[in-house]
């Protein structure tokens, strides 16, 4: 069998080798027809190079000559080939800022469940973490390669707009070098000392990482929300301050919705790396920990998701603080459909993340309790679904247009305004709230006698604050917009309540509940792992179309009403395209995640052995909760 | 044949992409311009300016991103119907041109009650409207529902301090 192998890996090299013969004899006869086009017939020794050549030589020389006559200018715009700038730099600066809030984000959670594992002594939490941290290093490699990239590109395509926005930050620059330095020493140290150092300081490491990277995060952002909404220089652009530069309108709202998006984010490509290893285990062990992990990541993503369109209306509200026309122009104007598409994605993701944790009560053998609420809270979940992505005006034919009297129906008008949006997002979001309190519950029974009014409470809380949402929703219809805009931070506010404090009700009522069935982790249809897949996808899609919106926001401005953009990109394409470029993002990021995600699996493989010689003992199957001194 | 996850995975996201880009292409397509450069001639007659004014408010000017023309119900900003007609009676004291100018040049300085402050300057970036194509808006706000009396050679406080 082992002869006949090498005979045929032989056959193979020897093809190969005739087929590269081949083309080096295909490319050698084609470089003597080039030089030979124009020669005389007569193959003699000439002194004059063929009139070809020459021809080439006195263009050449003619060139060179122009340039040397032309003074140095410098250049508004460059390009690069044939290449459309806007979509280079569009691409290079998706990819960088996916894998950014990825590495931003991944330390934020493995502290917690590192912190997690050190207070309650339970070496599994421990191992999550690190496992998660696995993905870090590869991460931010390609974090910073991809921001060379655009720094570069940006550099070269948009030179003088990149030399105003260096003349306005120069003092934030050496600090964020400085800072990416720190961020490198922290994260390798956090990663390799793994086991390595007394808990403390390990917890220490990782709190340093987060610090820095936030740090480096807020001030990047200041370079972006300086360009939206500019602060600090004169009309003209000159700084007068620098501090009102970087701290201008919409510098914190972004810092606080980036932060909060990057955890759900974060949480979801985790969970998907949770998922792929799920499908890929060998064994029980590995299936159980892998869905932990995958359930993990998702409650994380979800968690996080659940405050992000709060967060979203904040930056909304500051965007229209900052320049009314500007606000409008989001909601109401050239990018108002995209809203609909966003409505999609969050919807899918709503729907997907339910689902997950109804699935996820199977885990809990004879829990039987709540699955007579789900086709309710599916019920729910699809009414707002379908309010959400109801648009104001209606695309329609032109018979259509002309029974409905104009481009807006008679009666689904109404669920297009903003009032009808926020009552759906809220009760969408109450609705999750409501799956995932119940898959906490699930398997437990309170031992608390005062356990049936902790119900009622949560309950009342919970069903107050949909009326309270519902009743400002239809109300808000009924007066004007001064008083109508401030009914979103009601809404906001009930709807928080209700999920802090029906939580911390949670805490105290299972606080030593009787568990009458125990989550047997691994006992997931394979179908769960790819709506987690699923769910990271959105995610990412979702992070790239909410980036689009808010860089295209500026139009035809490199800074808003301070520096036009003259390119001959300075349009708002259309929302067709642009879903395009962002889905292109989208697959280039997961072809490199999945990379990552198989050098991490790498981990855990068997060192590689000759055929004939015994299996070597696993080199990478180490784990902190193996090792001695894991903690 | 059990089909390997690795292509389950791979193809949910092909499939998942593909489907957020056709509900990309299923809403209506339209490419935003940079606003047209418009030349004002000097001697432009008031109709003219009435029909400039009009493009401009629908494009540079942005007016009728904010502002509707013929609505009610709960509006963000006031509706612009009728401006003509309401504009010399809204402040005593003021002509129709003063306080169009003043709405234009100080929108914060009279808000109408129930609404919200927040139209910016116009003649300031990012919008940047130059004098002669603010009195051209004027020209055209006065022609809803009024009558329209500027031409290019009308002053008001603000046209003296602008230049």
């Amino acid at each position: 069998m082992k002869g006949g192998r090498d005979v045929k890996r032989w056959g193979w090299i020897l093809a190969a080798l005739v087929v590269l013969a081949g083309l080096a004899a295909t490319v050698r006869v084609w470089q003597r027809l080039e030089r030979g086009a124009f020669r005389p017939p007569v193959w003699a020794a000439q002194e004059e190079p063929p009139p070809r050549v020459q021809g080439l030589e006195d263009l050449t020389r003619a060139r060179e000559e122009k340039l040397r006559s032309q003074p140095y200018e410098e250049a508004e715009y460059r390009q690069l080939g044939k290449l459309n700038s806007r979509v280079v730099v569009w691409v290079l600066a998706q990819l960088h800022l996916l894998f950014a809030a990825f590495v931003l984000a991944v330390p934020i959670f493995a502290f917690i469940i590192e912190a997690i594992g050190y207070a309650t002594g339970d070496r599994r939490y421990d191992r999550l973490a690190h496992d998660f941290t696995k993905l870090l290093s590869v991460s931010f490699s390609l974090t910073a390669t991809f921001g060379a990239f655009l720094t570069f590109m940006l550099v070269l395509l948009y030179p003088k707009f990149m030399n105003y926005l260096f003349y306005v930050f120069s003092p934030t620059l050496a600090p964020y070098v400085g800072l990416f330095f720190l961020e490198a020493i922290f994260l390798y140290t956090y990663y390799y000392g793994w086991g390595k150092f007394h808990p403390l300081v390990h917890l220490g490491l990782g709190l340093g990482l987060n610090i820095v990277g936030t740090a480096i995060m807020f001030i990047a952002n200041a370079w972006l929300s300086f360009m939206m909404s500019p602060g600090g220089v004169s009309e003209t652009g000159v700084v007068l301050s620098v501090w009102d530069a970087f701290a201008n309108f919409t510098w914190m709202p972004i810092n606080i919705h980036r932060l909060i998006a990057n955890v759900a984010f974060g949480g979801s490509v985790a969970a998907a790396y949770g998922a792929w290893m799920f499908l890929h285990a060998h064994n029980d062990e590995e299936r159980a920990h892998y869905d932990w992990m995958g359930y993990t990541g998702n409650f994380v993503a979800t968690i996080a998701f659940l405050p992000l369109p709060f967060a979203g209306y904040w930056l909304a509200s500051e965007i229209y603080n900052y320049n009314q026309a500007l606000g409008i122009m989001m909601m109401g104007g050239a990018f108002r459909w995209l809203f609909i598409i966003q409505a999609v994605l969050i919807g899918m993701i709503f729907l997907a993340a339910n689902y997950y944790l109804w699935v996820g009560m199977g885990r809990i053998e004879g829990e039987r309790r709540y699955q007579g609420a789900i086709k309710y809270l599916l019920a729910a979940i699809a009414l707002c679904f379908a309010v959400w992505v109801t648009p104001r005006a209606i695309v329609a034919t032109g018979s259509e247009i002309r029974a409905m009297g104009g481009t807006f129906h008679p009666v689904l008008r109404w669920l297009g305004l903003m009032s009808a949006k926020n009552t759906a997002v809220n009760i969408l979001i109450l609705t999750t709230f409501i799956s995932f309190v119940l898959y906490l519950r699930a398997g437990k029974r309170a031992a608390s006698p005062r356990a049936r009014l902790g119900d009622w409470v949560q309950a009342t809380l919970i069903a107050a604050a949909a009326a309270y949402v519902i009743y400002l929703g239809v109300y808000g219809y009924f007066v004007e917009a001064s008083i109508r805009i401030r009914f979103s931070v009601y809404m906001v506010l009930a709807v928080l309540i209700a999920i802090v404090g029906s939580l911390l009700i949670n805490i105290v009522q299972l606080k030593g509940a009787m568990i009458t069935a125990q989550p047997k982790w691994g006992k997931m249809p394979l179908f769960s792992q790819y709506v987690l897949i699923f769910i990271a996808v959105s995610f990412t899609w979702l992070m790239g179309l909410m980036g689009y919106v808010r860089s295209g926001l500026r139009q035809h401005w490199h800074v808003y009403g301070v520096m036009r953009d003259h390119s001959p990109d300075a349009y708002t394409p259309t929302l067709g395209y642009a879903t395009k470029i962002v889905s292109v993002t989208v697959l280039l990021f997961f072809a490199l995640i999945g990379f990552v995600f198989w050098l991490a699996s790498l981990a855990g493989k068997k060192a590689w052995a000759p055929a004939s010689e015994p299996v070597l003992e696993p080199a990478g199957g180490w784990t902190a909760s193996e090792s001695d001194g894991g903690h | 044949m059990r089909v390997p996850p690795a292509v389950n995975v791979v193809l949910l996201v092909l499939g998942a992409t593909a489907f957020y880009t056709y509900v990309g292409q299923l809403v209506p397509q339209s490419e935003v311009l940079p606003p047209e450069e418009i030349q004002i001639a000097a001697d432009l007659t008031t109709d003219k300016m009435i029909t400039i004014g009009e493009r401009i408010a629908h494009g540079k000017g942005l007016c009728l991103t904010c502002h509707t023309l013929g609505q009610s119900g709960p509006l963000r900003f006031p509706d612009l119907a009728g401006i003509g007609a309401r504009a010399g009676t809204r402040r005593p004291g003021m002509s129709d041109v003063e306080y169009l100018a003043q709405s234009l040049y100080e929108p914060d300085s009279f808000v109408v009650p129930g609404f919200n402050p927040g139209m910016p300057p116009i003649h300031k970036p990012p919008i940047g409207l130059t004098d002669e194509e603010i009195l051209c808006v004027i020209a055209w706000l006065q022609s809803l529902g009024g009558e329209p009396t500027v031409t290019l050679q009308t002053m008001h406080p603000y046209r003296k301090q602008g230049g």
